[in-house]
């Protein structure tokens, strides 16, 4: 009995292929515009989750906390002295004071992120070298020495030289010259930064020798970072106290906001391709009718009929989900997903080369098909219904 | 008796203004192995009575048994599956799909059957060296000549080995020689033990001394039983 | 929380599902108004048609029903990543009311659109057509049931706040526990392990004895004892087995079973589980239409293969859900 079904479908199947193959150009237009639709959509999946990953796997080595002092709503530096504040509380591993600053470069018409710490005092201060290229950490000792990143290099346009100048406040130029280059695998969050010491950004930025702009607090046990925020937000309650975790679900809501935002734009296309495709299944012309009437008047059932335009929807669903998919992961993987990186990018000028590496779980597949599939097998039902029940009775007469 | 009808009646559009009744109080008995005619002018009700007695629709009312089965009041699937089993269809203009081959248009019967591919080509096969137009297995039907086609047809009838046959206006579009070639193979084919019921306004055809009995059919009525 | 593709996937599917089932129900509608068996009026005609849409319809629905219980169970797991407190998907699940009855609406779909598969099964094998009303009623009960799946599951999303940073100056961690809920507690892993092997054991002697020779009292056993044991292997596989699953004693998630670094484990068990209940609690109640014109012997024989498919899911299921256990103890874990 099973075996009768199974042959049974089998058989629907093979009709099904052959008539799709039968009415090809039909067939074929919309299995393209299909996979269009599948195209953009899953390239911009990919995208989404290959940059939230790659922002995560680069967060993980970001501080546990991190101390800013806001006022009226813009961030302020403030007293070194509140690392004292900070002596007492159980847990703290180590208190790094930073300077984090923006500097527009009115030559090349860039922003570049400033950040001045002295690196050796980073709890793994010393690893950081391997994020590195090629070169060096700047040392607490050695001044005006600065590590950049990709984007900074190319636009200072340097020839073989590797020192440069940057302007201070007062209009007098500070030289710097570089003793390393950050790798292109952190590019998302190094691509237009300037890594120097805590005392080169002062002097760049005119900051007090007192004065920090944060505070980077490192913690023995990350399951207690939020009690040890909470007794810092005590302690110095001027002070704005970021977690990493917060830190890193900012980022995925903002990925997440955004791609929800591209989706809605291209559902758009998605209803345009619903819509023809409720067109192409609901026009039966007489050819097909009388070929649904002669299989009737032969003894086949209108269920029959009915699976024979089911099987034709997934054939089409699946050609077209392998092929949109498979283009998509050649898009983002070959061409750094070309289409799209206007909307996802941030606003800098300075754009990272970014070599993305989507991973496809099948839940992100399931997530696709649900987007595409059920929306276009939801289209044709009715159609397909409509076809199936033409009556038997007009094969007669001829 | 294969086939009986007994006070058959089929009106369309019951109740409404545009009611029709395409066939009154018909009696009908065929006997297995006989050849009856159906002879009538068109609108005279003979699709209908072919479409009842094919099981393609069940009549209005009154008792309509078509192989020991009582087609009245059965849901539309049930009609189909009792029709595969007992009715083969010939056609006017035959009715072939022109793009599916030769084997392909014999077989279709039997692909809701969930008959296996290998048993549908030797079932076909079978049949077209029957017909001699095994030549023709993978040809696009569309491409064969006319008289294979009505061979074509006639095999496509048989495949699954129905006890009776209904033809419509078989030779309506067929020169004298394929009219006649026709009503020898069914002459063949009620020899071999079919009950066949051909509607047709062709003498050569209801004049063919095969046929055992006609049956007049005028205004939705039977004249001669 | 909608502007986020998962949330937008559900929101569509669950548009379709409601388009579909309004069509279901304007059929429901007609057919039970207008439906004369054995009439040969144009509308009898059309309504017989209707009914290959309507059957069409729930067989896509159930299609579609499975994949959106998949899929919300897969978002859950994606907005834990941005919630507060929320470890995996159980946490995302409770971080509002609407989360869970959500979830288990969306199981009950399943059921139901599996149960009126079967009624229609059933009734097509006959040429009277039975069970029509009875169909035709049940399916007035999916529209509802459509909409509080919608609702709840848009609910739920709506209620979903993103832990993000603000500008202000305090620091938001208000309802952060930090060690991720527990969905159940309070139950003896000795106590469920003893329930669950006499369970499956009960199901099996009572099951291999309506094979031997079917009496309804039994019938009515085995399917009280299959929702019970639903209900059961639920709760077992939450607190035991994902644990063991997870190798992580205090990580009690059926959820995360269903990810690729599970090897997508949770497929397998539920993917037996759910079936084998319903084919095991549905064997016994197809037996109340049995009188109906001409079903008799098709009843017969479901009820039949029903039992015999249960079973041979529930021994499929026992030896998933033992895997893991035995093989932690063949390993040289403490039991």
């Amino acid at each position: 009995m099973a075996q009768y079904n199974i042959e049974k479908q089998l058989n629907i199947l093979d009709y099904a292929l052959s008539s799709l193959w039968r009415r090809r150009l039909k067939s074929l237009s919309v299995l393209l515009v299909f996979a269009a639709v599948i195209f953009l959509l899953a390239s911009f999946q990919m995208v989404t989750q290959a940059l939230s990953d790659k922002a995560g796997q680069v967060l993980v080595h970001t501080p546990e906390i991190t101390l800013q002092k806001m006022s009226a709503g813009r961030q302020e530096a403030f007293p070194l002295a509140y690392k004292e504040q900070l002596a007492g509380i159980f847990g703290v591993r180590r208190v790094v004071p930073r300077i984090w600053g923006y500097y527009f470069d009115e030559v090349r018409l860039a922003n570049y992120t400033v950040i001045g710490m002295d690196t050796a005092e980073m709890p793994e201060g010393d690893r950081l070298d391997s994020a590195l290229a090629g070169g060096r950490m700047p040392r607490l000792e050695e001044a005006g020495r600065v590590v950049i990143g990709h984007s900074i290099k190319k636009g200072l346009d340097l020839g073989g030289r590797s020192t440069f100048s940057l302007f201070r406040p007062d209009l007098s130029l500070k030289p710097f010259e570089i003793s390393g280059e950050f790798s292109q695998h952190t590019d998302i969050l190094t691509n237009d930064l300037m890594v120097m010491t805590l005392a080169d950004a002062r002097d760049l930025f005119a900051i007090p020798a007192d004065q920090v702009t944060d505070l980077c607090v490192y913690v023995a046990n990350p399951k207690e970072i939020d009690t040890i925020a909470r007794k810092i937000s005590d302690a110095l309650p001027a002070v704005r106290v970021l977690t990493r975790p917060q830190i890193q679900k900012t980022y995925q809501v903002v990925f997440g906001w955004r791609s929800g935002f591209g989706s809605i734009c291209l559902l758009a296309a998605l209803a345009a391709f619903v819509i023809l495709a409720w067109d192409k299944a609901s026009g039966l012309s007489p050819e097909e009718r009388r070929e649904i009437a002669i299989l009737k008047v032969l003894g086949w059932e209108t269920r029959d009929i009915l699976a024979v335009r089911f099987w034709e929807s997934v054939i089409v669903s699946g050609l077209a989900c392998i092929l949109g998919i498979t283009a998509a992961y050649i898009h983002v993987v070959y061409f750094s997903a070309a289409l799209f990186r206007p909307v996802l990018m941030g606003w800098s000028v300075l754009r990272p080369e970014l070599h993305l590496l989507p991973s496809m779980a099948a839940g992100d597949i399931l997530l696709i098909l649900a987007f595409t599939v059920i929306p276009y097998l939801a289209a044709t039902v009715i159609p397909a219904w409509r076809s199936a029940t033409v009556p038997a009775d007009s094969a007669l007469g001829g | 008796m294969l086939i009986e009808l007994s006070e058959v009646s089929k009106i369309y559009n019951q109740g409404r203004p545009n009611e029709v009744r395409a066939l009154t109080d018909i009696e009908l008995r065929v006997e297995q192995g006989s050849m009856v005619c159906l002879k009538g002018p068109s609108g005279s009700g003979k699709s209908t009575l072919l479409g009842i007695i094919g099981c393609i629709f069940p009549p209005t009312s009154g008792r309509a048994a078509i192989a020991e089965k009582q087609m009245a009041r059965l849901p539309d699937r049930f009609l189909t599956l009792h029709r595969r089993e007992t009715i083969g269809f010939i056609f006017q203009r035959f009715n072939i799909l022109p793009e599916l081959t030769v084997l392909d248009n014999i077989t279709l019967p039997l692909l809701p059957l969930g008959v296996s591919p290998m048993e549908r080509k030797l079932r076909g096969h079978a049949l077209l060296e029957r017909f001699g137009i095994t030549h023709r297995a993978r040809f696009p039907a569309g491409q064969i000549s006319g008289g294979e086609l009505q061979r074509v047809a006639i095999a496509r009838a048989l495949i699954n080995n129905q006890p009776i046959l209904l033809a419509d206006e078989p030779t309506a579009h067929l020169d004298t020689v394929l009219s006649r070639e026709f009503m020898v193979i069914m002459q063949q084919l009620k020899e071999a033990g079919k009950t066949i019921v051909i509607a047709s306004h062709d003498p050569l055809v209801f004049e063919h001394p095969a046929i055992d009995r006609i049956v007049t059919v005028q205004d939705g009525r039977i004249n001669v039983p | 929380m909608f502007l986020n593709p998962w949330s937008l996937a559900l929101s569509l599917c669950s548009l379709v599902v409601l388009a579909l089932g309004a069509v279901a129900g304007k059929t429901s509608v007609r057919v039970l108004r207008f439906w004369e068996p054995g009439s040969d009026s144009n509308r009898q005609i059309r309504l017989e048609n209707e009914i290959w849409l309507s059957s069409t319809l729930v067989a896509y629905g159930l299609g579609f029903q499975i994949i959106t219980l998949i899929l919300f169970v897969l978002a859950a797991d994606q907005f834990c990543q941005v919630i507060v407190g929320a470890m995996c998907a159980t946490g995302a699940l409770l971080a509002n009311p609407y989360g869970m009855p959500a979830l288990l609406v969306k199981l009950f779909g399943v059921f139901f659109y599996g149960f009126w598969i079967l009624l229609h099964q059933l009734d097509i094998r006959s040429e009277q057509y039975p069970l029509v009303r009875i169909k035709y009623l049940a399916l007035l009960l999916l529209l509802p049931l459509l909409i509080l799946d919608v609702t709840l599951q848009t609910l739920y999303i709506a209620g979903i706040k993103p832990d993000i940073i603000t500008s202000c100056c305090a620091v938001v961690f208000s309802d952060s526990t930090g060690g991720g809920t527990n969905l159940m507690t309070g139950y003896s892993q000795q106590g469920l392990l003893i329930a669950f092997i006499a369970s499956i054991t009960g199901l099996l002697a009572v099951g291999l004895g309506l094979l031997r020779r079917w009496q309804p009292w039994l019938a009515g056993l085995y399917t009280v004892g299959w929702l019970w044991f639903f209900g059961l292997s639920l709760v077992m596989i939450t607190t035991v087995v994902s644990s063991y699953v997870y190798a992580m004693p205090y990580h009690k998630c059926p959820f995360c079973i269903l990810k690729p670094e599970y090897h997508y484990f949770g497929f397998a068990l539920y993917g037996t589980l759910i079936p084998a209940a319903f084919f095991g609690a549905s064997a016994a109640p197809t037996g109340l239409v049995r009188d109906k014109g001409g079903l008799t012997g098709v009843v017969d024989r479901y009820q039949r293969l029903a039992v015999r498919f249960s079973l041979v899911l529930l021994v499929i299921f026992s030896g998933l859900s033992f895997y893991h256990y035995l093989k932690y103890l063949i390993i040289g874990g403490e039991g």
